[in-house]
């Protein structure tokens, strides 16, 4: 097992986000989590990740209790996420943002950079422009790009179909189909239901802190309360 | 004509010092969003560290100056990790108040350790003769000259180290987003105590610096050139490099005319005017945007 999680409380403050959930990612799945505003999506997103830490329960990933290791340990261990709002560098350059993503290698060499851009050929265009005058989607690409530059096993995408064209969001899938096929395990947040579960393995559904339901993504996709929940029907 | 040159050297000298202790300031401000008011209290330490190795241990200047950079860095680490990082989610207001605590622990221990009476510092460049120019009509002296190449080699040093090395990069990636910093795997608490290190180091090449050119060292000597500096970092864009070493030669360069050519006894009320008509002008400083670089 790639990613365990079992059993988290997370808190923010006196608000308890996070109830006792469990679930895990196994090497070379596709999982996604899905849920409505506020389930807490983004909330076991960042307890995995380290920004925060949960008061009880356990987290494990590739056999070793990460639970309150330092976030910036992470990534080395092969574990990177693409935040909610993208939070690329904004000052920065697009090939600094890419360098950022490789901050825990040694130094990013020529094949790093060249894979991400045949990933997304038009940040290759764009490599000398500063980020923060990048396209929403294009932004969308670089903290895609930047998380893959320290080539994770395990990668975390918190909802990258956010505020995107419906043309775009089918290439960010399309992106993530590719990333998943070059051997990337990949753990997915979306409110988006619809496209996340065509693509999962498997998926929780994530209610007010705790997991409604889980299942396959074909599973989920006919179900009737999922159906009348998040696909409009 | 002579003395207007006169003024304008030694308006640039007194600025490279206001500059290097202004990024300090603007550095530390870019990456923990803090004022460190303790700043100016860290360049006295440096003078007297290095007083200390002249005077009392005989040692050549050079390993003086050493020495006080290295006190400096040090106490800048540990005043960041004892008082600040405790804080770093309390308001904004809490931090300040304890910077200005730390400020007055500072003076209040020199007070102790080095007592009240003025100390006479060294000349670290006796060997240098001035420069004579224009057949003797205006002279530089050796400290003027080294001041200004300290200016210059620092800044050029820094501006290297912040855009071209990985700590460097590391430092701009906290100062925007620290949790996007933290996901790339950087060690954010170690890039803030990198910070404070440098510019507590810098911190003491100012005060080396300053008391060679105004040579009384006593325990409040660095509150005054702190709050100035503190000014032309505001001056010339917190958080901008360039801008704290524009806006630190400025100042320089308007207190020594406004001494020279309207009242001793005015001047840095007439440098505060000179900041005030700026932000109301453009209130983020001469060279501070939204999309500047920041550190
Ligand atoms: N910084 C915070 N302080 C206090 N409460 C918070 C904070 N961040 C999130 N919460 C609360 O925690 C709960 C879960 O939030 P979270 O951001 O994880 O939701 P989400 O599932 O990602 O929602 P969305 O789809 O809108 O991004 C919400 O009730 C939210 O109000
Ligand atoms: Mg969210």
């Amino acid at each position: 097992m790639m990613l365990s999680v079992e059993n988290i409380d997370v808190f923010y403050g006196a608000i308890h986000a996070i109830k006792g959930i469990s679930f895990d990612v196994n090497e070379g799945e596709i999982v996604a989590l899905i849920g409505a505003n506020g389930a807490g999506k983004s909330t076991t997103l960042k307890t995995i990740s380290g920004i925060m830490h949960p008061r009880n329960g356990k987290i494990t990933f590739l056999g070793e209790d990460i639970t309150h290791t330092d976030g910036y340990k992470l990534p080395a261990k092969g574990l990177a996420q693409v935040p909610e709002g993208r939070r690329i560098f904004l000052q920065m350059t697009v090939m600094e943002n890419l360098e950022m993503g490789a901050f825990v290698q040694k130094k990013p060499t020529e094949e790093d950079f060249e894979n991400v851009f045949t990933h997304f050929p038009r940040l290759k265009e764009r490599r000398s422009q500063i980020a923060g005058t990048l396209s929403g989607g294009e932004q969308q690409m670089l903290a895609m790009g930047r998380a893959l530059m320290s080539h994770p096993k395990l990668l975390m995408l918190d909802e990258p179909s956010m505020g995107l064209a419906p043309i775009l969001v089918e290439e960010i899938f399309n992106i993530i189909r590719e990333f998943h096929a070059a051997g990337t395990t990949i753990l997915l947040v979306e409110q988006n239901a619809e496209m996340a579960l065509q693509v999962a393995d498997r998926a929780y559904v994530l209610e007010s802190g705790v997991i409604a339901l889980s299942g396959t993504g074909k599973e989920l996709a006919e179900s009737d309360a999922i159906k009348k929940a998040y696909l409009g029907g | 004509m002579m003395g207007i040159l006169s003024n304008l050297i030694s308006g640039i000298s007194l600025g490279s010092i206001y500059a290097i202790i202004a990024l300090g300031y603007t550095m530390v401000y870019g990456i923990a969003k803090m004022l460190n008011f303790a700043h100016g209290d860290v360049i006295m330490v440096g003078a007297y560290i290095c007083y200390c190795a002249i005077s009392y241990l005989g040692l050549p200047p050079l390993v003086g100056i050493v020495m006080a950079i290295c006190v400096c860095t040090v106490l800048g680490i540990v005043i960041e990790g004892l008082a600040y990082k405790p804080l770093r989610s309390a308001p904004s207001l809490a931090v300040l108040i304890t910077a200005i605590g730390v400020s007055y622990f500072l003076q209040n221990s020199a007070l102790l350790i080095w007592k009240s009476d003025p100390k006479v510092f060294p000349s670290i460049v006796k060997s240098m003769q001035p420069v004579q120019l224009f057949g003797g009509q205006l002279a530089i002296s050796g400290i003027t000259i080294v001041t200004v190449l300290c200016c210059v080699v620092v800044m050029t040093c820094l501006t290297l180290f912040i855009s071209k090395s990985k700590t460097g990069k590391a430092m701009r990636a906290v100062s925007e987003d620290k949790v996007a910093a933290q996901l790339m795997g950087i060690n954010v608490n170690g890039t803030i105590s990198v910070t404070f290190a440098i510019g507590s180091g810098l911190a003491a090449v100012a005060g080396v610096l300053l008391c060679s050119a105004y040579p009384t060292l006593i325990p409040t000597t660095g509150a005054m050139p702190g709050i100035k500096a503190f000014t032309a970092a505001v001056f010339g864009g917190i958080g901008s490099i360039p801008g704290a070493m524009l806006g630190g030669i400025l100042l320089g360069i308007i207190e020594l005319f406004a001494k020279s050519y309207i009242s001793t006894q005015f001047s840095d009320a007439i440098v505060f005017a000179v900041l005030i008509i700026v932000l109301l002008i453009k209130p983020t400083g001469l060279l501070g945007k939204k999309v500047s670089e920041k550190v």
